[in-house]
């Protein structure tokens, strides 16, 4: 008996998906490279023209699928693969080497495809560097034609798989989709891949850059933790029963009967739940999971997605987007937050005293193409813009200034755009609760991001794994930082929403409810959950137990409490 | 045969969508269409055809490239090509 294990990658599609092991291979390694008759040379280069054709069909007969579908923006991806099959520097060098050296096509391709490498692997940019992935995509694609008769790669399955594998394709992923394919692992890959794009399209749980998966045999039982960015191999069965449960509470990618009705508690207390969202083509499913508004779309990941800066009309098409899909709901845009764990791709690095606000501050060219690409595509919705990591009254005002520039701007130059787009803070450092009440009279509204702010009231590295038990929302200093940052806003008239883990957990949600608050935001995961736990909680309970609960000395003993309240 | 220098105005340079855009634009000329960098001192060529070729430039933002066209429809495939190059 195998014991469970728990790997740890970075999430790159949200949500939970357990299944059996497929490792997937690089057919690449498995190719045969021989010499053939100079007389046959004509005939092997027919084989490769063939190869070339099928996979141009198939191609085609793809992107006519991405098309109609509805994510028809990952359609651009295939153009690529297209534009390469026509390209004379690979298909007639191929055609040159079978006939010149007398090889298979097999190993044709492997050599000019391997000289092709070479010269991607010596360019200094980041993003073009990525793009040999394409050609790598190309080449297994016109590989495995040359070899096999049928075009389907993987048999259909008899139970649910996750694919394993060094890098998976994002072909490789479309061609899967009608496969019991429920989730996938991968060595290689970051958020930003091509390969996270269209899993994330295709609501496909996925765990990237995940270090040893040596680990993993085939056949073994994985848990695909997309949500948390970690994999749980060989789980022991109470695991498995646990995370089947919480599955079962949440069947996020199906649209529920139940999900246009709002979220109202069992003393008839209505709480606005929206989602929090990554990724602008999570949007979509937000909306048929039922949710009434996006309260965090962390705008960073799609910002620098391409590996480097966007351009303008970039920024407004995608904004545009999220915006008419969402739309009568509010969309809250936050405006992009490097944090000191995340690289940019372009040399701006950043540390912990330059995160969120103070980073737009330092590269006011970011901050404020960022912001004329939301202000231009602000009529296409209901848009809410929010400062993240915000610590002094100085910086916000300076902050509120280059806003209001920008504004003078677009008016001069006749731009048409929504002049009263709210703009708000992000709580999130202890600077910020205790001062909001002084920033209210500046700004529209608030968010609390719990995470952060637990993670800086309680002193924990969230780099560290073994300071993870650390974190805990029913510390006694957490929940007066909450009472207080509630109270102080109570008079402002300057509605906030709590955006963080805090939410998400019926439990800690139920302590936010119980000291006043109305509105909270979570994961497209935590969704469906979290609604079902609003109906079962009672607030009028709940705020006899803020009450007592604040009394309390040991997080333990809050939790327990707590939990016993709303069993 | 008629050549012309011209900026790369696109923000993130002739990456994977524009390099796509110019083979799909010169595959409407019958000229021989090249684009050249001078990288310190070092010309590198690439076939305005080929996908594979034009990502290898790695044309940044702002840098120089000399698009060359020979042929029956060379000054309009030139044309062309600098409008859509420098962005």
């Amino acid at each position: 008996m195998k014991e469970e294990r728990i790997i740890r990658g970075v999430m790159a599609s949200a949500g939970v998906a357990i299944g059996r092991a497929i490792r997937t291979f690089d057919p690449l390694m498995i190719s045969y490279n021989f010499h053939i008759p100079q007389s046959e040379t004509s005939k092997e280069v027919a084989r490769f023209r063939a190869s070339v054709e099928k996979s141009r069909r198939q191609l085609e007969r793809m992107q006519a699928e991405l098309r109609q579908s509805r994510i028809p923006e990952s359609s651009f991806l295939v153009d690529a693969h297209l534009l390469i099959l026509q390209d004379k520097l690979f298909v007639d060098r191929i055609v040159e080497t079978i006939q010149e050296r007398a090889v298979n096509a097999e190993w044709a391709i492997r050599q000019v495809s391997e000289e092709l490498y070479e010269a991607y692997d010596r360019l200094q940019d980041d993003y073009l560097r990525e793009r040999r992935g394409d050609l790598e995509d190309i080449v297994r694609r016109m590989l495995h034609n040359l070899r096999s008769k049928s075009s389907s790669t993987l048999p259909s399955l008899p139970y649910d798989a996750v694919l394993v594998g060094k890098t998976i394709s994002p072909s490789t992923l479309f061609e899967l989709r009608a496969n019991r394919v429920s989730g996938i692992v991968t060595e290689s890959g970051s958020p930003l891949s091509h390969t996270a794009i269209v899993a994330r399209s295709l609501n496909l749980p996925a765990v990237m850059g995940v270090q040893d998966l040596s680990g993993i045999s085939p056949g073994d039982l994985v848990i695909v933790n997309g949500t948390r960015g970690m994999v749980i191999c060989n789980p022991d069965p109470s695991t498995v029963r646990e995370y089947r449960q919480r599955m079962k509470q949440a069947p996020s990618t199906h649209r529920r009967r139940d999900a246009h009705i709002p979220a109202v508690t069992q003393d008839g207390i209505r709480i606005s739940l929206g989602t929090n969202i990554n990724f602008s083509e999570e949007a979509r499913s937000a909306v048929e999971t039922g949710t009434e508004f996006i309260g965090l779309y962390r705008t960073e990941f799609d910002f620098f997605k391409d590996g480097c800066k966007p351009t303008e009309e970039d920024l407004m098409a995608q904004y545009s987007r999220v915006l008419r899909a969402v739309r009568p709901a509010p969309v809250t845009f936050r405006t992009i937050d490097v944090g000191p764990d995340w690289n940019t791709r372009d040399g701006t690095g950043s540390s912990l005293s330059s995160r969120g606000l103070r980073f737009s501050l330092e590269n006011q060219d970011v901050f404020k193409l960022q912001l004329r690409a939301l202000f231009r595509s602000s009529r296409h919705g209901r848009m809410r813009i929010l400062l993240p990591f915000v610590s002094t009254i100085a910086d916000l005002d300076v902050a509120l200034e280059i806003i209001a520039g920008v504004k003078r701007d677009l008016s001069r130059h006749k731009n048409s755009f929504d002049k009263e787009v709210p703009v708000g803070v992000m709580i999130e450092t202890p600077a910020a609760a205790h001062t909001c009440d002084l920033m209210a009279s500046r700004v529209d509204f608030f968010c609390l991001g719990t995470n952060d702010l637990i993670q800086y009231y309680l002193v924990i590295d969230r780099s560290d794994q073994s300071a993870t038990h650390l974190y805990n929302p029913f510390h006694p200093a957490i929940l007066r930082c909450l009472h207080q940052v509630y109270t102080l806003l109570q008079y402002s008239g300057r509605p906030v929403t709590v955006c963080g883990e805090m939410a998400a957990d019926p439990a800690a949600a139920a302590v936010l409810l119980g000291l006043g608050f109305t509105s909270l935001s979570v994961s497209l995961a935590a969704y469906p959950r979290m609604k079902e736990a609003i109906g079962s909680l009672s607030v009028g309970r709940l705020r006899e137990l803020a009450g007592e609960i604040m009394k309390m000395e040991s997080p333990k003993d809050v939790e327990d409490r707590v939990r016993a309240t709303i069993a | 045969m008629i050549e012309r220098e011209v900026i790369v105005g696109h923000r993130l340079g002739l990456h994977a969508r524009a390099a796509a855009r110019v083979v799909q634009l010169s595959s409407q000329y019958q000229s021989a269409i090249s684009l050249t960098r001078d990288d310190r001192g070092n010309r590198i060529e690439a076939d305005a055809r080929s996908i594979l070729s034009i990502l290898l430039l790695a044309a940044a933002h702002g840098s120089a490239l000399l698009v060359r066209a020979d042929g029956t429809d060379e000054g309009a495939a030139v044309e062309c090509l600098c409008e859509y190059i420098k962005g």
